[in-house]
């Protein structure tokens, strides 16, 4: 029974890049990103979960460092370059780490698995030569409750050997 | 042949690229956002609901109290007893109970108007534990019914008591499971569109006929103007089974004359449903050989203050109580009650979890007094294929030797486990049956268009574990046609047939089997057309790979499409069900109780740490019969995933309830697992019949498990016994200090 106060008094032009497009949209001050995300640009691949930063569905890159957008003020990322898992694919083409969660079927209901995506992209654009240690410690923030983890640890592997070998 | 492959999820592209429609992303045209006011006592007299302030608030489209029910609309529904107001109206019932439900432009604006509805409670002395519950002058959760049972299953098998007295050994332990969260990470959502004579509801829900009886019932509308459309889930777990939000957002819809969506926050969520608190108190004989010669079980529920699927509950864990062993005399107790709690209801693992870990636990304590190895112990106490069981059953097609078996020899159960210092490790087994919804019924229903394309009709859910993916292979080899021509339509009961629930592990093998059913009667249709096209007998024809073909003939034949264009026929349409028989007889538990039986173990290697009570669990090896394999990846996901599941409720998962108010109503308190749970070793295999036609489910088999696996493994890394679920570090240290003093 999360209170979700309505302010709603001071509304604020927000600017700011979006999957490498400029966008420009209103926002309450009070609006977390998540919600203008969805709401707003309908943008969907950004899961509502927990609502308190703690399952990681609503993972999204600001400037390419996953946060949960949630609990991020929408206001806070003015200026910001943002990457969603509507921007990953190219030309029609999966960005190598979500090939490599789809030849892995590392996902069941897949809630989770644009979260997943992209903290593994922020990581292996950090360090693309992670141990397993390492992709554990990163990515023990997004949560999959169907415990599919056996998998998405294999498409992690796997999709740093093809950054590697320079598929992107 | 498409079966037995590992193809990808057919739907693998739109999870990857975030676009797959789940329930939560849908908007309808002028819909309003409802937002619910909770009770904050767990058993009060409503003496006043007073919404008009609400009502006035400039946005707020409608307030649905008690009052809004009488002759147009029917206040009481319920998944089994019919027992549960959508809004509450002499009494409340639990913490969290919806009162009143607000719709308006916005969700700010319903949240906001929520503190203008007045209440006034006059409290009531609360029962929580369903012991107290059980007895005489309890309060009583509901007045009328005289009684807080809410359901009762015995069984009664042989005679007990002469088994009690043929054993040389009797042991009697006490067992508790708490309450926990499914913790679907997409939250319950329903938006529903009503107007005059029709409602139409997008929900997600496990059971959408389920759901549609009991709007129809709250709405006062025939079934038929009922449509319930089901898109994918964001994982279900049981928490989506049955009847949830679906007839407050219907009530509230229908008022306000324009849609309203609800969405529930995570908190909400548990005051939504959750697993069922069990006190398992278990009694068994032994020989000194080690022969079981009777069990005696008492189960007790908390069901919570309404039914929703309690009934299936006691049963389900009542009939099961005494495990896959010969026991010649049984008896069991299986007791349900209503309490002042957030209703318990379907969790996966249904109601077996609590009871396995009581037995499981039970073998180990037994075996280790008698100085038998558990794995022995179990061998020698575990039902062969085709004995009869305490029900009167055959138990035709069992296979707990095989897989106990098969658990212990991958985690190397011979070879001892290496302790270090305060790091202490052990090894340990358990072994789960459970029964499938016994009677059920699946149809499903199959057409073949003019482009060669196979739409497959059927109501079972995807909520992640890949149903459209293997009835796509299964519609696909049993017709004959390339699995990229079928296309598996979402439940819609104004389009997909009837199908009991997506739960209980059935699809596969229900909504599967009506699709092969319909699928012979389809092919009986296009041999008949081929017949007369290629004057052929229709037995010397067969459909391979979208072809009408010769059997003796070489070469590509005829494209089904053309077949049917030559036909001059636009579609062929082919309907099949599969109906399970079976039942118990009330008084006794004798007869059939599920058409054939889930069975599952596994095996873990925990270490302990003795200065922090800390247990990890390094290696788990999983095992389920499947009778026959679909598709390697989804039985592989779905394995592995119930030890991952079932190690939350086993280390750490607890709801917990002060004076019936949940205290850690999210992750922040209520931790499910993480990459950093699992072990580093997690394996799984499926057993397969060789000859097998008909699949068996996966959905459960291999969770009930693990919490009993974990245990014994401790007690044989350190001598303690853990009786209380979760095996958290304090009880862990706490039963170290007790063995030490003990000891001294």
């Amino acid at each position: 029974m999360r209170p979700e106060t309505r302010s709603g008094l001071t509304t604020q032009k927000l600017r700011l890049q979006i999957n490498g497009e400029h966008r420009s949209v209103e926002v309450e001050t009070d609006e977390t990103l998540l919600s203008v995300l969805r709401d707003k640009l309908k943008l969907y691949g950004n899961r509502r979960g927990c609502g308190i930063g703690y399952c990681g569905a609503c993972t999204v890159l600001v400037d390419n460092k996953p946060v949960s957008s949630c609990i991020m003020l929408a206001v806070q990322v003015e200026g910001k370059r943002l990457t969603t898992v509507e921007g990953l694919s190219r030309d029609g083409e999966l960005h190598p780490v979500q090939q490599a969660f789809l030849d892995h079927s590392a996902f069941q209901c897949s809630y989770c698995t644009p979260g997943f995506i992209l903290t593994t992209k922020a990581m292996l654009d950090e360090d693309p030569s992670p141990s397993r240690e390492e992709i554990r410690e990163y990515l023990v923030g997004n949560l999959c409750r169907c415990g599919s983890y056996y998998n998405i640890m294999e498409a992690v592997e796997d999709a740093a050997a093809r950054i590697r070998e320079g598929v992107r | 042949m498409n079966v037995g492959r590992a193809i990808p999820y057919v739907d693998a592209l739109e999870r990857v690229d975030g676009s797959i429609g789940f329930t939560i992303n849908l908007e309808v045209p002028g819909m309003l956002h409802a937002r619910v006011l909770r009770s904050s006592s767990s058993h009060a007299r409503l003496l006043k609901v007073d919404a008009s302030r609400a009502e006035h608030l400039p946005g707020v489209v409608a307030v649905l109290t008690h009052a809004d029910f009488g002759p147009e609309m029917e206040l009481l529904y319920g998944g089994m007893k019919g027992d549960q107001p959508v809004v509450a109206r002499d009494k409340v019932r639990y913490v969290g109970e919806p009162i009143a439900v607000v719709a308006a432009e916005d969700p700010e604006t319903a949240e906001s108007a929520l503190s203008l509805i007045e209440v006034e409670y006059e409290d009531l002395t609360p029962v929580f534990d369903p012991y107290e519950a059980d007895t005489e002058g309890s309060p009583l959760v509901h007045d009328e019914y005289g009684t807080n049972v809410c359901s009762y299953f015995k069984l009664r098998h042989g005679d007990v008591e002469a088994g009690f007295a043929e054993a040389d050994r009797v042991f009697e332990h006490r067992f508790y499971s708490p309450a926990a969260q499914q913790f679907p990470l997409e939250p319950h959502v329903t938006i529903a569109s009503v107007d005059d004579g029709s409602a139409t509801l997008w929900s997600s829900t496990q059971a959408p006929y389920p759901v549609r009886e009991s709007v129809a019932k709250v709405l006062k509308l025939p079934e038929d103007k009922v449509r319930i459309v089901v898109p994918p889930l964001g994982g279900g777990y049981g928490a989506k089974n049955f009847v949830k939000l679906e007839p407050m957002v219907a009530a509230i819809a229908r008022k306000a004359g324009r849609p309203v969506r609800l969405a529930l926050s995570t908190e909400e969520e548990f005051v939504t449903v959750t697993k069922h608190p069990a006190t398992v108190k278990i009694k068994t004989g032994v020989k000194a050989d080690g022969t079981i010669t009777a069990r005696k079980v008492d189960i007790h529920w908390s069901g919570g203050a309404y039914a929703d699927t309690t009934p299936p509950v006691a049963r389900g864990g009542g009939v099961t109580a005494t495990g896959p062993y010969r026991v010649p005399h049984a008896w069991v107790d299986s007791r349900a009650m209503y309490t002042n709690l957030p209703q318990a209801g379907s969790f996966r693992g249904l109601a077996v979890n609590q009871v396995v870990w009581a037995y499981e636990s039970q073998m180990d304590i037994i075996a280790d007094a008698l100085g038998m190895d558990p794995l022995e112990f179990r061998l020698h106490n575990l039902i062969d294929e085709g004995e009869e069981w305490v029900t009167g059953e055959r138990m035709d097609d069992s296979h707990y030797k095989d897989l106990i078996r098969e658990v212990a020899d991958k985690i190397g159960w011979d070879e001892p486990s290496r302790s270090e210092g305060n790091l202490k490790r052990g090894k340990g087994l358990g072994v789960t049956l459970k029964s499938t919804i016994t009677p059920s019924t699946s149809r499903a229903s199959l057409k073949l268009d003019a482009t060669g394309t196979l739409w497959v009709f059927a109501s079972s859910v995807e909520m992640g574990q890949g149903v459209k993916t293997v009835l796509s292979q299964m519609a696909a080899d049993a017709v004959g046609v390339p699995l990229e021509r079928v296309r598996i339509v979402d439940p819609d009961t104004s389009i997909t047939p009837y199908d009991m629930t997506t739960s209980s592990s059935r699809s596969t093998f229900s909504s599967g089997g009506a699709i092969r059913n319909a699928a012979e009667s389809l092919k009986a249709q296009l041999l008949e057309l081929a017949s007369e096209i290629t004057e052929q007998a229709p037995t010397d024809i067969e459909i391979v790979d979208g072809f009408i073909r010769s059997r003796n003939a070489t070469g590509e034949g005829i494209p089904l499409a053309e077949l049917l264009q030559r036909n001059d026929r636009d579609e062929l349409f082919a309907e099949g069900s599969l109906e399970t028989q079976g039942g118990l007889d009330p008084e006794t538990g004798q007869g059939k109780a599920s058409d054939h039986w889930h069975q599952g173990a596994g095996a873990a290697e925990v270490e302990v740490d003795t200065e922090t009570g800390k247990v990890t669990v390094l290696r788990y090896h999983a095992a389920s019969y499947v009778s026959r394999v679909i598709n390697p990846t989804n039985v592989r996901l779905q394995n592995e995933g119930n030890v991952v599941y079932g190690l939350g409720p086993a280390l750490f998962e607890e709801i917990i309830f002060d004076r019936g108010r949940v205290v850690n109503p999210n992750l922040d308190s209520y931790p499910i697992p993480s990459l950093e749970d699992v072990p580093e070793n997690l394996t799984s295999s499926a057993l397969e019949s060789p000859d097998a036609e008909v699949p068996y489910g996966v959905g459960e088999n291999t969770l009930p498990s693990v919490a009993p696996a974990v245990a014994n493994a401790v007690f044989r890394a350190t001598g303690i016994r853990i009786y209380d679920l979760p095996i958290t570090p304090e009880k862990v240290l706490r039963a170290l200090r007790a063995k030490k003093e003990q000891s001294r």
